[in-house]
């Protein structure tokens, strides 16, 4: 069956560009992420002349590459080798049509009600409530067809998670994905082969296109230009695919700009644009993770355990208490780092692999913030982030957590990871270890969430954008990335982003 | 006098110093990595993954080196720089901080290696985080070097699968990246879903050359 294109938006792409060029729009979008791709196709659904530009370069499954670092040279930033200063950590943000949705496990989780009533009381935010937010989730979930994880692709790994968490009594269940189709390939972070995950380049980016948006890709905004208090376009330039050569210019002319480049260069954005939208200093301020803890459990069945879904199973006991556990699976170089040894020790507990499980924690990391800095050239930012130690008692009682699952589970050693630990843990007893005092330099912490770097604040002198995502300081400006939460949103942030999203297209239509 | 003398003593020790920590390093067949980086890498990388034990294949025979030189090649200036800085650390700092035993303070690539290990596991323990951080740093991508192997994959029964990839509505829509609109690969859909896998599932027949 073909399928026409024919009569409404289009996608543009690095090879078609001859020579500088400007476009003309109601709205355009900076960003095809999660946030960027809901707002420009809302937008475009509604009648909108949008413009969506995106700095990477659309990245089809015959280009995928398996091997797992190689695959970050051409998809993340910095070739996946981003760190924050201060307390060192890697983070990961994606450079594609998709933004992460590309290279994510594709958990929607929504998070409690106590995490909206404590950004409505704090943050001074109006309708903000988990009440206020369903409509936008349900609709978002509608257009994903957003599910629980199916029993078919669950796996070893994700049923031993499920086992252990059933035999503490602890709550667990599979997670919702937006996923239709899922072959339990384990490997979401390199793209998916199987083209189930309804990543944002298959799904809403397709569907603005297919409303009328135009979709230029491999340009790279630089520049917000502004008129008095009003942004009236971007500035920006032309990128070759993975190497980031500069070349054509490109400028458009808009009536309302929204950023959703990701809560690091969204605010490097507005920096490099003379300090814009910063009346409250806090452009770049508050940067917020979800650090993580991972344990593998090593058992006596073998768990085949490239086989199902990524990230299929989770628990939300502890959430209330700080975090989240989930299953993890990346490809296995990448697994593979922090098992310990040396030579023939550490090539013994690599062929552990083979039954082993990873689980991993997501601490809401609340006290813990950074900041977001331009360079001085280039759009890449320098990041500083100290964890605070209020936050590693949390971390402990994860670890620990996540070791009783793996007990109950049947698992006979745990390898923690963790310096001035034991390297192999094999029952109760040896947990002793996380109930006494620990350092946050035990922990070799790493985070792909990350937030609010442009907080939303009813307080104009607090925050940088109204809960609709509306510059307090600049008309006709809008962020919808992740940047605008004011806190932690305790559980994985895509899905709260993108309702987030959802709710501001309405309120950008009707500006 | 007495001062050429000094001078002379000075530019000794400095050519001294210059051999000992620049010069004599084989050369390299290697693109990417010069002959003192390929040196050490192929080191680092047999005392990280010796021959023998649970998995057979070295460092070496798995292709570290090589899988490192593509790598470095394929990353932006600024990583490939902070990875030659390492190299470059890790190789040198051992004429100042020895390996145990005699004749432990030479080069990384100069040590036995036992005395690599203990160098190296010094690092990996060591109470100081910065040091245990630039030590993940080497081991991330000495790992990722040896799972690039297909032989070690397939041992450790982790190769990639082979998976029928369906053409759904965006597959009519991007071209593949340095082609025009014109060089979409598909026209058709073939929407149909791909059979769930299972632990058995076949191997990609091809991966250590994908993408396709
Ligand atoms: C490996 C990994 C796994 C994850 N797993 C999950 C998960 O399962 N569930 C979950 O909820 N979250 C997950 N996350 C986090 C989630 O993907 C992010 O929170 C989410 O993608 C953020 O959406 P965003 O739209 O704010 O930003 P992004 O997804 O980062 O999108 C921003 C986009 O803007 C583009 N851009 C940036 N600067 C410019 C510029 N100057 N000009 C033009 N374009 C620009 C970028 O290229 C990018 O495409 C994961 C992240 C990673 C990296
Ligand atoms: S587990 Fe595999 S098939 Fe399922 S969504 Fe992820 S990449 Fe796709």
């Amino acid at each position: 069956m073909s399928v026409s294109w024919e009569g409404e938006g289009e996608v543009r792409v690095f090879a078609e560009y001859q020579r500088d060029f400007s476009e003309e729009a109601d709205v355009a979008v900076v960003g095809s992420g999660p946030a960027g791709a809901v707002v420009a196709y809302e937008l475009a659904a509604a009648g909108k002349k949008v413009v969506l530009l995106e700095e990477g370069p659309p990245v089809v499954p015959e280009e995928f590459v398996l091997d797992g670092s190689l695959s970050m040279t051409r998809l993340m930033r910095e070739a996946g080798l981003r760190t924050t200063s201060g307390t060192i950590m890697p983070t990961m943000q994606a450079i594609c049509l998709g933004g992460g949705s590309l290279v994510n496990s594709a958990m929607c989780v929504r998070p409690m009600d106590f995490v909206f009533d404590d950004w409505c009381t704090n943050y001074e935010l109006e309708a903000t409530s988990l009440a206020d937010l369903t409509p936008h989730f349900d609709a978002v979930a509608e257009f994903l067809g957003i599910a629980p994880t199916p029993e078919e692709v669950w796996g070893p790994r994700n049923e031993l998670f499920a086992r252990g968490c059933e035999a503490l009594g602890y709550s667990s269940e599979p997670v919702e994905r937006n996923v239709r189709g899922c072959v339990g390939s384990g490997e979401c972070f390199t793209g998916c082969r199987a083209r189930a995950k309804r990543s944002m380049d298959v799904s809403y980016v397709p569907a603005a296109i297919r409303a009328g948006a135009r979709v230029l890709t491999s340009v790279q905004v630089q520049r917000i230009r502004t008129e008095g208090r009003r942004a009236v376009g971007l500035e920006g330039q032309v990128v070759e695919p993975f190497t980031g050569k500069p070349g054509h210019r490109v400028r458009v002319d808009a009536r309302q700009v929204v950023l959703a480049a990701g809560c690091m260069a969204t605010p490097v954005l507005l920096q490099k644009s003379g300090n814009l939208a910063n009346g409250s200093g806090q452009v770049g301020e508050n940067l917020q993770f979800h650090p993580g803890v991972a344990v593998m459990g090593i058992f006596s069945e073998p768990t085949h355990p490239r086989f199902g879904a990524t990230q299929g199973y989770q628990s939300l006991q502890f959430l209330r208490d700080g975090f989240k556990m989930e299953v993890l699976w990346a490809p296995p170089g990448v697994t593979a780092v922090r098992l310990p040894g040396m030579g023939l020790d550490f090539k013994r507990h690599i062929a552990s692999m083979t039954h082993a499980a990873v689980w991993d924690a997501i601490v809401s990391g609340k006290h813990s913030k950074g900041r977001v800095r331009a360079r001085w050239r280039g759009l890449d930012p320098s990041l500083s982030y100290r964890f605070d130690s209020r936050d590693v008692p949390i971390l402990q009682h994860a670890a620990l957590e996540l070791c009783k699952v793996f007990l109950a589970a049947g698992a006979h050693t745990l390898v923690p990871g963790l310096h001035g630990v034991a390297e192999e843990l094999h029952g109760e007893e040896d947990l002793e270890v996380f109930r006494g005092e620990m350092k946050a330099g035990q922990f070799p912490l790493a985070s792909t969430h990350a937030f609010c770097t442009t907080r939303m604040h009813g307080d104009p002198r607090r925050g940088v954008v109204d809960p609709l995502g509306r510059c307090h300081d600049v008309d006709g400006l809008w962020i919808v990335d992740t940047g605008i939460f004011p806190r932690s949103s305790a559980v994985n942030p895509m899905f709260t982003a993108m309702a987030l999203s959802h709710r501001a297209a309405g309120a950008v239509a009707a500006a | 006098m007495s001062g050429w003398l000094a001078c002379a003593a000075l530019v000794a020790v400095a050519v001294w110093v210059l051999r000992r920590v620049l010069a004599g390093y084989p050369a390299s067949s290697l693109g990417t990595l010069a002959p003192r980086e390929a040196a050490f890498v192929a080191a680092a990388s047999e005392a990280m993954f010796p021959p023998g034990g649970e998995i057979p294949e070295s460092g070496i025979e798995a292709g570290i080196p090589q899988y490192i030189d593509g790598y470095l090649a394929a990353v932006p200036p600024r990583q490939r720089l902070l990875m030659r800085s390492l190299f470059f650390l890790m190789e040198h700092v051992t004429l100042f901080f020895g390996a145990p035993g005699r004749g432990g303070r030479r080069r990384f690539s100069a040590l036995s290696q036992t005395q690599r290990q203990a160098a190296l596991e010094g690092w990996r323990t060591s109470p100081s985080n910065a040091r245990r951080t630039v030590f993940m740093a080497l081991r991330s991508l000495l790992t990722m070097g040896y799972f690039g192997c297909p032989a070690v994959l397939q041992r450790l029964e982790l190769s990639p699968m082979d998976i029928p990839t369906p053409v759904i509505e965006a597959d009519l829509l991007y071209p593949p990246v340095g082609r025009a609109r014109d060089g979409v690969l598909h026209t058709e859909l073939a929407p149909d879903p791909a059979p769930v896998l299972g632990a058995d599932a076949p191997v990609h027949p091809d991966f250590r050359t994908a993408p396709r």
